[in-house]
């Protein structure tokens, strides 16, 4: 069942988990690497552009140098033929002669067309280059200002009026008679220039302004349109932005200077041809860019492919989960890394499928096993039982156990191991559970408990298991047959020979130790009575010798009672009767039956809230009272003997300390035992019969206390103390408070109260009844007049000042009384005064349940 | 320890009483007083072994249990000692068993009673060991 659920968990597939995948992080590589290539594009397109402009630019600058170069060149040359010619004396001779004119024109680079014309002051040409004109007056140089300039000038541009043309005009003054002018046609200047120096990709225009950028002197885009026109100096260089030129074509431009005249020559790249080639080239960039993006994505996605893919394969396979289907579904096209690792899991997939058949395998025994058992244990016609080893609950019976033993299941399942126990017998059982238990044994007879109360015998075959997570005892519990019962008994009847004898050689040697310690004394009784009877003595001998007599008489016959009073106790053949007590009274009361009115007084130290105790009162009076005497005879020299109670973790301890002559150390162990007497010089003449402690042990553990001693050593005194249990269910106490000290007597009276229905407590003194009536006010009182301690006159006063008249009271006493007390105590109210005897005790209950009635019907 | 001695005359010869209980050595001592011999009384064995060391005695009556030295070790010192050969001894014990007597016979005492004895046996006991 469990492999099979396990491998539906495993075919699921794994829970979803927090983190990206191989692909996720592939789609966010490509992301990434087309962004940079898109931002790569533009910054490619966007230098080109510049690259392209600043070119543009450079090569127009350059070509305006160029232009004005050979702009200058053309000047110079000019001026180089023309200054020698003004200066010529033949030349002014014209102005004399003008029949000697015969001059030609030829052009002069870059200049084109044109021609030279020699002019007087007056504007008469004197001679011309130009074919058929000679002399006459132009309407040209009809009052122009540099005909009279003294030195050279240039003009432009200027409309030849014989052509029509625009035209520069040169003059040279030829001593002061006119002067020589060139005319030279602007119109072809531009597009020869362009012709010459603008060949390129830029399409360059050539524009020649005047100085102030004013005038349109020549240009080679549309000339004949262009040159004369007022361009308002609209063109600027001072940025490399394209501005329209005359046509509105967008042009970028370079410009140079050259005299004569400052002209300006501005050359204009087109700027849409100077862009046309960035583009060319950004493009060339972007495909580069688009190339590289295209290869990288090719091989990531080959890698992803390689990796991803088989890893998805191996991963879904895993699901699936049998071997060598992981090598297969993986492929040969994988990574190496993958392909390893699909080797792998295939190996790990066989050991576990063999591991998992194994497992089956063996839980399936395990089932077949358990079904078995189950069989086995429920249809068994033995009682058996499974408990908790720790708790001790019954964990499961089978239906033998409810037959034989009366309970039910749920009966059984609700108790404890211990409840089947008869109540005897349970402490052994727990000693038992207590000590390491072996795996396996077979014990009894036991006796169980029955619903119906009976008790059978048994045999119990057990050994430890577990059962449902609990550590378990399994039980057979099987009833004695006949023959084993009679062999039991047969093995009983020989162990109890064995303790036969084993007593009475403890009795043997108990019989003579007592025999012993008699035989001292008694040798002093008959000794001296033998002397009395048979010599002659003083009368002071005589008193000696009686006296001596009378006192190992005495002792012998302590010694008898001692001895005596610990071979009831130790055989349980006293009853213990406990009932609550008030301890202090008790010590008191010891210490006034011990206390040598001669000697140091005895201390008492037992606070004042202390509480009650649970005790055979007699018994530890004895106890305390024979702890005290024998401080008292140990100490010899005298020193402070102290009496004192506390309470101690859950009991109270009682202890007796004196100064006296102490205990050596080891001694100390063996104090405690029978007719042990500490063997000192010290104490030779102190007589005890050596029971005393043994006795006070015995009482002490009867009441489920333990005794201690503590000596620092001869002379350094000793330390006797006790346990005994404390009173604790006291609130729970009975109706009816007995106060009587005569234990016999108040089992008697419990007894017969009980017979009529009424709850009893006992207090063996008025000082304890008192502090009972505290904790819980009882409903009526049995009242003894002869009291330890407080008697029961002022007992009763105390009563009735203390809880008023309302309780009934019935006296039951032996002590004789006089008309006069029996009147006093007829007026404390009580309600009858009987004397202890035969059948009294019967008379005392019925009259106080009667009175019980009463008082209930007048509550009614 | 108490000595009582004969009033006026020499004593030759002495005898210890060794017994931890006081009533049992009055009783000894009322029983064999004489003005024969002195007696001397022990409260335990290392005293009486004290005083038979010191007196020689004639005659030791020894109580067998008693505090710090027992009555048969004394004994075995007595016997062992060649000093006192001629030393007697009376043990009396409260042990009634035959093993006590005879480890005390073999001790070497001379003779046992025990307790409870009577007087004039032990007198005659003592006048016996005595004459001897």
């Amino acid at each position: 069942m469990v492999v099979q659920q396990r491998e539906r968990e495993l075919r699921r597939g794994p829970p979803r988990r927090p983190g990206w995948s191989l692909r996720n992080y592939m789609a966010l590589f490509m992301g990434v690497l087309l962004t940079v290539a898109v931002v790569a594009g533009f910054a490619v397109r966007w230098m080109a552009e510049g690259d392209a402009r600043q070119s543009a630019s450079a090569d127009a600058g350059y070509a305006a140098q160029r232009a004005a170069n050979q702009l200058k060149a053309g000047f110079d040359a000019i001026s180089a033929l023309s200054t020698p010619l003004a200066a010529d004396p033949g030349v002014a001779q014209l102005f004399v002669d003008p029949s000697k004119c015969g001059i030609g024109y030829a052009p002069v680079a870059p200049f084109g067309t044109g021609h030279i014309d020699i002019v007087g002051l007056d504007g008469t040409v004197v001679c011309s280059s130009r074919k058929g004109v000679s002399s006459g007056t132009f309407p040209l140089y009809q009052g122009q200002s540099w005909l009279q300039a003294p030195q050279p000038t240039v003009v432009a541009p200027v409309v030849d009026p014989a052509s029509g043309n625009q035209v520069v005009v040169i003059s040279y003054p030829i001593s002061g008679q006119g002067a020589l002018v060139w005319f030279l046609d602007l119109a072809p200047l531009g597009p020869k220039l362009a012709a010459e120096l603008g060949s390129g990709v830029h399409q360059l225009e050539f524009l020649v302004t005047s100085s102030d950028g004013e005038t349109v002197i020549l240009r080679s885009i549309d000339p004949a349109r262009s040159v004369g026109r007022n361009i308002n100096g609209q063109i600027s260089t001072s940025s490399s932005a394209g501005q329209p030129d005359l046509n509105g074509t967008q042009r970028i431009y370079g410009r140079s200077t050259f005299d004569p005249g400052g002209w300006r020559v501005y050359v204009g790249a087109d700027e849409a041809a100077a862009l046309s080639a960035a583009d060319q080239l950004s493009n060339r960039g972007l495909g580069i860019i688009a190339g590289g993006v295209a290869i990288m994505l090719m091989v990531t996605s080959v890698v992803y492919r390689r990796i991803s893919e088989p890893v998805r394969r191996l991963s879904l396979v895993i699901r699936g989960a049998t071997a060598g289907d992981a090598v297969k579904a993986v492929g040969s096209t994988g990574a190496a890394e993958v392909t390893n690792l699909a080797w792998d899991f295939d190996r790990l997939m066989t050991t576990v499928k063999n591991e998992l058949a194994d497992r089956l395998t063996r839980e399936q025994k395990a089932l077949i096993s358990e079904r078995n058992y189950r069989l086995l244990f429920e249809g068994h016609p033995q009682p058996m039982w499974l408990y908790d080893v720790k708790t001790l609950c019954f964990l499961k019976v089978n239906d033998a156990a409810i037959q034989r033993y009366g309970y039910s299941r749920e009966e059984f399942l609700a108790m404890k191991i211990t409840d089947i126990r008869p109540p005897q017998d349970v402490p052994k059982f727990l000693e038992l559970m207590s000590a390491p238990q072996p795996h396996f044994d077979r014990t009894g007879p036991w006796r169980l408990l029955l619903k119906d109360g009976s008790t059978n015998q048994v045999l119990m075959t057990s050994h430890t298991t577990t059962f449902d997570d609990h550590e378990a005892r399994f039980v057979l519990a099987e009833d004695l047959t006949e023959s084993q019962q009679l062999e039991l008994e047969l093995h009983q009847s020989q162990a109890r020979a064995e303790a036969n004898a084993e007593l009475s050689k403890a009795k043997d040697e108990m019989v003579s130790m007592v025999s012993h310690e008699m035989r001292t004394p008694l040798a002093s009784i008959v000794g001296f009575a033998e002397l009395l009877v048979t010599r002659k003595v003083t009368p002071e001998q005589r008193n000696d010798y009686l006296g001596i007599m009378l006192q190992e008489g005495r002792r012998l016959t302590a010694l008898i009672n001692d001895f005596l009073d610990l071979r009831r106790i130790e055989g349980g053949h006293i009853t213990m009767r406990f009932a609550p007590a008030d301890i202090k009274a008790l010590i008191k009361r010891s210490v006034a039956l011990i206390a040598d009115p001669t000697g140091t007084p005895i201390q008492v130290r037992v606070p004042e809230d202390m509480p009650l105790v649970r005790i055979d009162g007699d018994s530890i009076f004895r106890v305390v009272a024979n702890l005290l005497s024998n401080a008292h005879k140990y100490s010899p020299n005298g020193g402070a003997i102290v009496v004192g109670a506390g309470v101690v973790a859950d009991m109270v301890e009682v202890y007796v300390q004196d100064e006296g002559l102490g205990i050596p150390p080891d001694a100390l162990s063996h104090v405690f035992r029978r007719f042990f007497r500490v063997d000192n010089p010290d104490r030779s003449g102190i007589k005890g019969t050596g029971l005393g402690l043994s006795i006070c042990k015995n009482i002490v553990e009867a009441h489920g206390g333990t005794i201690s001693v503590r000596s620092d050593g001869l002379g350094k005194g000793s330390l006797f103390a006790f346990t005994i249990p404390l009173a604790r269910d006291v609130s729970q106490m009975g109706e009816v408070l007995v106060v009587e000290d005569d234990s016999g007597f108040a089992h008697l009276l419990q007894a017969e109260l009980t017979g009529l229905g009424v709850s009893s407590i006992w207090a063996a003194d008025a000082e304890t009844a008192e502090r009972l009536m505290i904790k819980k006010k009882a409903r009526a009182v049995v009242l003894d007049l002869l009291l330890p301690g407080l008697q029961g006159e002022a007992f009763l006063h105390r009563l009735r000042s203390k809880h008023g008249a309302g309780i009934p009271v019935v006296v039951v006493t032996l002590k004789d009384l006089d008309p006069a007390a029996t009147l006093l105590l007829h007026k404390a109210g009580v309600t009858a005064i009987l004397r202890k005897g035969p059948g009294m005790a019967e008379t005392a209950a019925n009259m106080i349940a009667k009175s019980l009635t009463a008082e209930q019907v007048v509550i009614g | 320890m108490r000595v009582r001695t004969p009033p006026g005359l020499l004593v030759l010869r002495t005898v210890v009483i060794a017994d931890d209980e006081s009533s049992m050595r009055l009783l000894v001592h009322a029983t064999i007083e004489s003005d024969d011999y002195c007696v001397v009384e022990a409260a335990d064995g290392a005293e009486a072994w004290a005083l038979v060391q010191k007196h020689k005695p004639a005659l030791v009556l020894l109580d067998v249990q008693m505090p710090g030295r027992s009555g048969l070790e004394v004994l075995r010192l007595i016997k062992a000692d060649p000093s006192l050969a001629a030393t007697k001894v009376i043990l009396l014990t409260a042990k009634a068993q035959e093993s006590d007597i005879e480890s005390g016979l073999i001790a070497g005492a001379d003779f046992y009673l025990t307790k409870p004895f009577s007087p004039l046996d032990l007198l005659t006991r003592v006048e016996e060991a005595l004459r001897l």
